[in-house]
């Protein structure tokens, strides 16, 4: 499957992961569902390029929690473009929340944006891709999947559980040529101030850590989203594909080489 | 071990795992709460197990989704025994909804008993554990935080959040002495859930049985057996103690190996 003339599907196409894929998906000739808090404004210059590569967007901002709104959203847009083929989960929120002091309504918000959007996005479109019997669904997820962030727990937990969901999601909807794959994210750019922590140094010279020196960007990251959203991964499956530019690889944090 | 004359919470001892863990800790002088929801006749049980070992413990019911249940029966142990060594988060729920016929509402309450519920108890239990600078927390998941289970997809996903939770828990609460580990048991042999009949512990007899290495055990669990709850016990017995003071973050799977074939 290439992306050409196909339904790709981005949530909070908003933020800046979100806009770097939409513009390495236009170069070749997608369709594109954009969830957008902003109801696009925020969009303005994707949305020339789409509409310059003569493809049609549709600009939505619906509540990702609810079945019925995602399930509802993509009946009405497969008269207007086609049934979705690929489904982006872009949802990255993170909200500092210690352990000790964290309350309720942020450890269920967390849990909303960053994990349960995932799972009901996966079962709306999911049902979708199996009429056509063929798709592939990507988290953008994060190594906190993996690696504590000493700063934001209700983040690392969400990915946790969306690292699982890749799993299941991959099992079930495998049979109907579904992938389903999980991208765990490394640091870009900022990311030392979004998950400052007292209790690590893991993002003390943080772009050092990344062994050639060099943090990758966002587009770097819309690469292999693309090539997950392609044939050309279609072996890949169920699989947590860590993108860090080898930034994790460090046994402890002191034995760094200085460059 | 040094674990005699510590006070134990274990959630969800009216059945299963919890109930192994709430008798073998109390077996080594632990007191221990036998938390229930409504298991009430299965955590009796319990407690009639443990009067009979000579061992202490007492009943206690909470709904670990709500904050207020899990602060409530937090501070009525303390206020019994005088404090909070050692918290054995194990209640969780297990629906077995296929992917498709979970909705909203399902998902929330898995979310809240099996990842909420931990979060909330580990909070709950941390201002007494700090107050001694001395702590053992441990979570109850499952080979399902890395194995999918292709039977309940939002379990596997609560399992992979106590991993996180695990992690996270370990790294802040290291400097006040509090150690946080991860116990994934594989299949465990429990008897009947929630009632008067539960075997938490397989009889003698039971033990002999498996003990053959029967050729189906032996195809599913490398060391010929299947699991039983006394098997997670020994190792919370172990994470409890003061022996294990090294060890946090981690995450130890108990599985007979079966993950390995």
């Amino acid at each position: 499957m290439s992306v050409h003339n196909q339904v790709v599907f981005i949530t909070d196409a908003d933020c800046a992961s979100g806009k770097a894929i939409i513009r390495r998906f236009v170069s070749e000739g997608s369709h594109f569902i954009l969830n957008s808090e902003s109801g696009g404004l925020a969009l303005w210059e994707e949305r020339r390029l789409i509409e310059n590569s003569g493809k049609l967007a549709i600009i939505v901002n619906i509540d990702l929690c609810s079945f019925d709104e995602v399930w509802d959203m993509l009946q009405s847009t497969e008269q207007q473009i086609g049934t979705v083929s690929v489904l982006v989960h872009n949802n990255n929120v993170v909200y500092p929340s210690t352990i000790e002091s964290c309350d309720e309504a942020i450890f269920a918000k967390s849990i909303a944006i960053n994990a349960k959007s995932a799972f009901i996005c996966t079962q709306a479109a999911g049902k979708h891709m199996m009429k056509s019997q063929h798709g592939s669904i990507i988290y953008v997820s994060s190594i906190h999947a993996e690696k504590p962030t000493g700063s934001a727990f209700t983040y690392s937990i969400a990915k946790g559980a969306v690292s699982m969901l890749a799993k299941e999601a991959a099992l079930v909807l495998g049979r109907s040529s579904i992938r389903v794959n999980s991208i765990e994210r490394g640091p870009l750019e900022g990311d030392d101030v979004l998950f400052e922590s007292t209790l690590t140094p893991l993002y003390d010279h943080y772009n050092y850590k990344v062994p050639n020196a060099e943090l990758g960007t966002y587009e770097d990251l819309a690469e292999l989203v693309l090539f997950l959203a392609s044939d050309s991964s279609k072996y890949i499956n169920g699989a947590d594909i860590r993108f860090d530019g080898g930034f994790l690889l460090h046994y402890m944090n002191f034995r760094m080489k200085q460059p | 071990m040094s674990i005699a004359g510590k006070v134990a919470i274990i959630t969800g001892a009216g059945t299963g795992i919890g109930k192994g863990v709430a008798i073998e800790l109390a077996n080594r002088g632990v007191h221990v709460a036998v938390h229930y929801n409504q298991s009430d006749a299965g955590a009796l049980h319990t407690k009639e197990q443990i009067d009979e070992l000579g061992g202490s413990s007492f009943l206690v019911q909470a709904d670990v989704s709500k904050k207020t249940d899990i602060e409530r029966m937090v501070n009525s142990v303390a206020e019994k025994y005088g404090g909070i060594d050692i918290l054995v988060n194990n209640a969780a729920l297990q629906l077995n909804f296929d992917f498709f016929d979970y909705d909203e509402t399902a998902f929330d309450r898995m979310f809240n008993i099996n990842l909420k519920g931990y979060w909330q108890c580990i909070q709950a239990v941390v201002p007494y554990m700090k107050a001694k600078q001395s702590g053992r927390i441990i979570n109850m998941s499952s080979v399902h935080s890395k194995r999918p289970t292709d039977f309940d997809a939002v379990y596997a996903m609560t399992k992979g959040g106590i991993r996180m939770l695990g992690r996270e828990s370990a790294i802040e609460l290291a400097h006040y002495g509090i150690t946080v580990n991860t116990i994934e048991p594989g299949e465990i042999q429990v008897g009947k859930q929630s009632s008067r009949e539960s075997k938490p512990i397989l009889t003698e007899e039971e033990i002999q049985k498996y003990k053959r290495f029967s050729r189906t055990e032996r195809e599913k669990f490398p060391v010929g057996r299947v699991g039983r709850p006394l098997d997670v016990a020994q190792l919370v017995c172990f994470l409890a103690s003061d022996e294990s003071e090294f060890m946090t973050g981690s995450a130890i799977r108990l599985d007979g190996g079966s993950m390995l074939i």
